[in-house]
């Protein structure tokens, strides 16, 4: 037999996955052809690959930044964990029923009935039309964005957070909420997820600067370190400078420490 | 506590619990370490991105979704942390060989051998394929989980890693007719190349 229709079933073989008869199959080829035999082989050996151990020093910087972790969290209001426990069973349908959502999705669908009307009464619709429709529905979402952004619930807020990342562009009141919510939000989670949401936009000099100058405000550690990494992402022309300044900052967290460290050897 | 599935324990976090990642950290630092050495074969980078895999789940930890299996969730950020890493910071080396673990003393000389070509060969290979060897044959991903990992079909999947294992085969038969003539160099039983056989 020739080895094609055996090479389509040898990876299946080899983690056991075949039927009896088919196992019978390949193992009638390999007996007879050599490469497939050895291909076989092979794999095997590749389990006696020596097992390399990382160093001791590796648990102990997890730990570092796991109490940095710890110590951001405590820096939340109390209350945290009720709000985390509400996301935590969130849904879309919890989200329905509250008043903000139902005059979300309200104005949403009365913008998609006016849509379908338009196109039911006139199949020749302008593109102009749907295109201004297009327009008030996002400016739609984005007002919701806003208004979630000033929530009491962090969790809602969190939300706000997540709907601004569905949209491409983001008016610029949008990026000012967001810019603030990253700077002044009490909760660690939403601070981190505004940044995220912001990282999408930083070609644009004012979100450039007003995320990387919160790196001199922000005392939570993984806030810091997402901003080193961001700060190395976006090639900040200040990189070298601000990093600087962090490190002078009395107290500074150790993994932060050790972060700036290796931040500043990439920019070498 | 500690034999609680991967998933429980990531929800754990995901719900606030920082501290059960320490027990996630044990089961996985190592073979997501050797992941990145085999694949890299630069110990201090791989320990850099074990450790960036664990800062990405805290950052990351409400996205993880009940039902995820954990596995591949885990390794979807490891190849994202790793392709991030090189997309940011050019390429310093593509392997480095005196990084590789040493092979250990076992029984039979002629196994240490070939599991010393094998480590070779595996390095010869490009990266993609290494990848894909690593990812089935040491972390013990399932074909369907490194198919939605790499994003492509399950029939690529096995296409790919038997195309690994030709070209592996390859190199691990080119090394060890290279090791042979060596050795029958060494003992004297063929002519130096263009001279004479010096007894």
């Amino acid at each position: 037999m020739k080895c094609e229709p055996i090479s389509e079933l040898l990876p299946d073989y080899l983690q056991g996955s075949l039927s009896a008869e088919q196992r019978h199959t390949v193992e009638a080829h390999l007996e007879q052809c050599a490469d497939c035999c050895e291909e076989a082989a092979l794999w095997k050996k590749l389990s006696l690959l020596p097992v390399d151990q990382p160093s001791p020093a590796s648990r102990e910087r997890f730990e570092a930044l796991l109490q940095a972790y710890q110590a951001g969290r405590s820096n939340q209001p109390k209350g945290g964990s009720e709000w985390r426990k509400r996301f935590a069973s969130w849904n879309i349908f919890h989200w329905l029923r509250s008043p903000l959502g139902a005059a979300a999705w309200s104005a949403a669908v009365l913008i998609i009935g006016i849509f379908a009307g338009l196109q039911i009464a006139n199949s020749k619709s302008s593109s102009q039309e749907i295109s201004v429709l297009r327009d008030e529905l996002t400016s739609t979402k984005q007002l919701v964005v806003l208004s979630m952004l000033q929530q009491q619930s962090a969790s809602a807020r969190l939300e706000g957070v997540t709907w601004s990342t569905r949209e491409q562009q983001l008016d610029p009141q949008v990026l000012s909420a967001l810019l603030h919510t990253l700077r002044y939000d009490q909760s660690v989670d939403v601070r981190l997820a505004a940044l995220d949401a912001l990282s999408r936009h930083g070609r644009q000099p004012q979100v450039h600067k007003g995320v990387l100058d919160s790196l001199q405000q922000d005392q939570s550690p993984l806030v810091q370190v997402a901003l080193i990494d961001l700060m190395l992402e976006w090639r900040d022309r200040d990189a070298a400078h601000r990093l600087q300044e962090l490190e002078q900052t009395p107290n500074l967290n150790p993994t932060v420490r050790q972060r700036v460290e290796w931040a500043k050897s990439k920019l070498n | 506590m500690t034999l609680a599935p991967d998933e429980d324990l990531m929800l754990q976090v995901r719900d606030g619990a920082g501290e059960t990642l320490g027990v996630l950290f044990d089961r996985y630092q190592t073979p997501l370490f050797n992941f990145y050495s085999k694949l890299t074969g630069n110990r201090t980078l791989s320990e850099d991105l074990v450790q960036e895999v664990f800062l990405r789940i805290l950052k990351y930890r409400q996205s993880y979704r009940p039902g995820t299996p954990f596995r591949a969730w885990i390794y979807q950020i490891a190849r994202n942390a790793r392709i991030d890493h090189f997309r940011k910071f050019r390429r310093e080396a593509t392997f480095e060989p005196e990084m590789l673990p040493p092979v250990l003393p076992t029984d039979s000389a002629q196994e240490q051998q070939e599991v010393e070509l094998l480590q070779r060969a595996l390095q010869q290979l490009p990266e993609e394929k290494r990848e894909i060897l690593l990812l089935c044959r040491f972390q013990e991903l399932k074909y369907e989980e490194i198919a939605s990992l790499l994003g492509c079909e399950l029939n690529t999947v096995r296409t790919r890693i038997h195309r690994a294992l030709q070209e592996l085969r390859k190199n691990f038969h080119q090394l060890a007719q290279g090791t042979l003539l060596k050795k029958a160099e060494a003992a004297g039983n063929i002519p130096p190349r263009g001279g004479r056989h010096e007894v």
